[in-house]
């Protein structure tokens, strides 16, 4: 059964058409990788998952519900972690505070915040050093692991991410995956935009856009 | 909860931005302070000048109502009638002790008191203090007047009993009937007090008088001693009154500067003598069944040796809505139109909190200004700050924080930085207030003073006197409070305010505070509402 379901979604900017009758269907377990050239719609596809973006025509499911009758910040804040390409941390906050504040949005009852945060930072590879950094103090591959971190916190259904190993090395590219895959056979759906062959190829599913 | 958690982290993480809008606060809200104070103290130095104010007033005659009588009519015909003018002054009566006493039964009247005055003359072993300097080189004209005063006939003259047209001779002494106690106004405010003796008996028929101390040393009188007082319209009409009580008045003197200008010698405080009004009464009631009448060939006009008298009541009321209640409720009780009531209290009283009043007046419009600069400038200060803070606004709605509780995590850190600072701005203003409220008042009697000062000299008189131009030091007459017709001292201005900020300033400035943040977070809301997260962090440099 999915999890998450779309069907016929069209997205135009402006008058340029992005996404046209797209349907896939997403299910638990599983990971999925979109691929497609630059300028495919991919991280348009992205954004029409997690409510983002409002698409032009078609249905978004989740959970069998319309998500015309979700609300979407709820939707945002508790069913799916969105890892963005661009990490979208809070600059002037520790990699800390980002997780903890990812948490407290969610609104979602989780005991002593903090040491689940400094777990979580820990299990993306950062130290309890790191951790209580400001986010602009860390390189682009420790934010990008933040932004993991941050999409896991609240223990979403459906993780969400745009290029999600694009700026680490092989070795941290390798972990990450690995921890994706846990997630996934946790029972977690695993939705990844990448041009990598290599995530695409430890994927369940590679959706293609043209 | 999370939403003050992250406001508050966030004004610290921010130091610089919340720094610079608690300055702007931290002077709108001391301008403020000092704004509220000073209309506060005003109010306050009002309420208290009123409340310690006893409200004493007066009914007489209407003179502007019958001058307007008289006026021509609408169409123009006619011009003014003066001798239609003179019938009715003649036909001006004023009130019976009776007839006053019927308004006095008014609910509004606290106390009510009146005076009798009669102008007597003394015999040979009492006279009266005379402090007017007569040289050998100064010739007399026939009314005992120096001829460097010029051609003064038909002015009052100074000197001994003289005469006023039909009212008869004025005597040396100002022979005054009091009701009741409450009437000696000076022996209450502590102006008069009695050095010897004792004072008469309140309502007492006997002749039982008080004098001035310097009429006892100026005739060599003790308690105890009988003095005996002439009608001035015939020396053979003699009463021989008995000193109970010898006084000293701390403040009401006439100098012989002064009573060159026409004073006789009954104006001299010195020579006032007080008794009770029914002993007074019943020496004019003599003085009336003796009197003659003689009527003048040439001018026809009636002329009585009766003493004249004038009967004077005075109302006393607790409130001003008291007096203005009387004012007009006496009418229902059937005084006339022509009766006016009038209150030199209320007079003065609005003439002392005049710079006050100006002092309120500004500080209302130092006020409104303050409050829409700091109005802007906090609302221009915010909305640079939301659109800096566009990123993070975009962020926070993207992993699901609402619209709303962004807008409100704004709100509460314009409200804490504001509160802080109004309470600094408080503490400051308080502290400072007073003497800065002070200051201000100063000023503004300052002002005042100057400009009643210009007002006189441009009139070619001394500020201060009314008298015209008298050399420098020529000595200056103090009247007592209440001599109304006369301007012989400055207005007493109230010049100080012992406190200025209270709990009511403190918890307006307060409601400012929390008004501006309110104002301010009102355009960070709209920003926040109108912006997109996806448009946001795409379009993020």
């Amino acid at each position: 059964m999915s999890i998450l379901k779309i069907e016929n979604i069209c997205f135009a900017y402006d008058k340029k058409q992005v996404l046209k009758n797209i349907s896939y269907e997403f299910e638990k377990g599983h990971i999925y990788s979109i691929v497609g050239k630059s300028g495919a719609g991919k991280t348009t596809l992205l954004s029409v998952l997690s409510g983002l973006a409002k698409p032009t025509s078609g249905e978004i499911y989740y959970d069998d519900k319309n998500m015309k009758d979700t609300n979407k910040y709820e939707y945002r804040s508790k069913y799916v972690g969105v890892v963005f390409q661009a990490y979208n941390l809070l600059t002037k906050l520790t990699a800390l505070e980002n997780v903890v504040l990812s948490m407290d949005i969610s609104s979602k009852k989780i005991k002593d915040k903090k040491k689940v945060a400094y777990e979580l930072l820990e299990r993306v590879g950062l130290s309890k050093e790191e951790s209580n950094r400001r986010v602009l103090k860390l390189s682009g591959g420790q934010q990008q692991r933040v932004a993991i971190a941050r999409a896991l916190s609240y223990d979403p259904e459906i993780i969400l991410a745009d290029e999600p190993t694009g700026n680490l090395d092989s070795e941290t590219q390798k972990e990450i995956l690995t921890i994706l895959r846990e997630l996934a056979n946790a029972g977690k759906c695993i939705i990844l935009v990448t041009h990598s062959d290599e995530v695409a190829r430890m994927s369940d599913y590679v959706y293609q856009l043209k | 909860m999370y939403v003050i958690k992250n406001a508050i982290k966030s004004i610290f993480r921010s130091k610089g931005r919340n720094v610079l809008i608690g300055i702007i606060v931290l002077a709108i809200s001391v301008s403020a302070c000092l704004g509220l104070s000073i209309r506060q103290a005003a109010s306050k130095a009002k309420d208290d000048a009123l409340d310690n104010m006893t409200i004493t007033a007066q009914i007489s005659f209407d003179r502007n109502s019958i001058m307007n009588d008289m006026r021509p009519d609408s169409s123009g015909s006619g011009g003014f009638d003066k001798s239609k003018f003179s019938e009715s002054m003649k036909n001006m009566q004023g009130l019976s002790v009776d007839e006053m006493l019927t308004y006095a039964d008014n609910d509004n009247v606290k106390d009510f008191y009146y005076t009798l005055t009669v102008s007597m003359n003394g015999s040979e072993e009492f006279e009266a203090v005379d402090t007017s300097e007569e040289t050998d080189e100064t010739e007399s004209n026939d009314n005992g007047f120096s001829d460097e005063f010029g051609d003064m006939s038909g002015m009052m003259k100074p000197g001994k009993g003289f005469t006023i047209g039909s009212m008869g001779s004025q005597g040396d002494f100002t022979v005054i009937g009091y009701s009741t106690d409450s009437a000696m106004t000076d022996f209450i405010n502590g102006t008069s007090s009695i050095t010897d003796g004792n004072m008469f008996e309140e309502g007492t028929d006997s002749l039982d008088c008080v004098v001035s101390e310097e009429l006892a040393v100026y005739n060599d009188l003790s308690v105890g001693d009988k003095i005996k007082v002439t009608n001035p319209n015939d020396e053979e009409e003699t009463y021989e009154l008995t000193i109970v009580g010898i006084y000293a008045n701390s403040q009401s003197t006439v100098t012989s500067g002064d009573r060159m200008f026409g004073f006789s010698l009954s104006s001299d405080p010195a020579n006032q003598i007080y008794l009770s009004y029914n002993a007074l009464k019943s020496i004019t009631t003599k003085s009336e069944e003796n009197a003659t009448i003689s009527t003048d060939e040439n001018t026809g006009m009636e002329t009585t040796t009766a003493m004249p008298e004038q009967v004077s009541g005075t109302y006393v009321f607790a409130t001003v809505d008291e007096y203005n209640d009387f004012t007009i409720e006496v009418y229902d009780m059937g005084l006339a139109e022509e009766y006016v009531v009038s209150s030199s209290d209320i007079s003065e009283y609005e003439q002392s909190v005049v710079p006050l009043d100006n002092l309120s007046e500004m500080a209302l419009y130092f006020l409104i200004v303050v409050l829409a600069i700091g109005a802007i400038v906090l609302v221009v200060l915010n909305v640079f700050s939301v659109r800096e803070r566009k990123y993070e606004v975009g962020v926070l709605t993207a992993i699901g924080m609402k619209k709303w509780k962004v807008s409100i995590q704004f709100m509460l850190e314009t409200m804490v930085v504001t509160v802080i600072a109004v309470t600094i701005g408080g503490i400051i203003g308080a502290t400072t207030s007073v003497p800065v409220t002070n200051s201000l008042l100063k000023s503004q009697i300052e002002a005042a003073d100057s400009k009643e000062s210009g007002m006189e000299q441009s009139f070619g008189r001394v500020p201060g006197n009314m008298m015209g131009n008298m050399p420098d030091n020529m000595p200056q007459m103090n009247f007592d409070k209440g001599d109304s017709g006369f301007r012989g001292k400055a207005t007493e201005y109230i010049s100080e305010v012992s406190s200025a900020t209270d709990i009511t300033v403190l918890m307006q400035l307060l409601g400012i505070g929390v008004f501006l943040a309110l104002v301010a977070s009102v355009a960070s809301i709209v920003f926040v509402m109108r912006y997109d997260p996806l448009n946001i962090l795409s379009n993020r440099d």
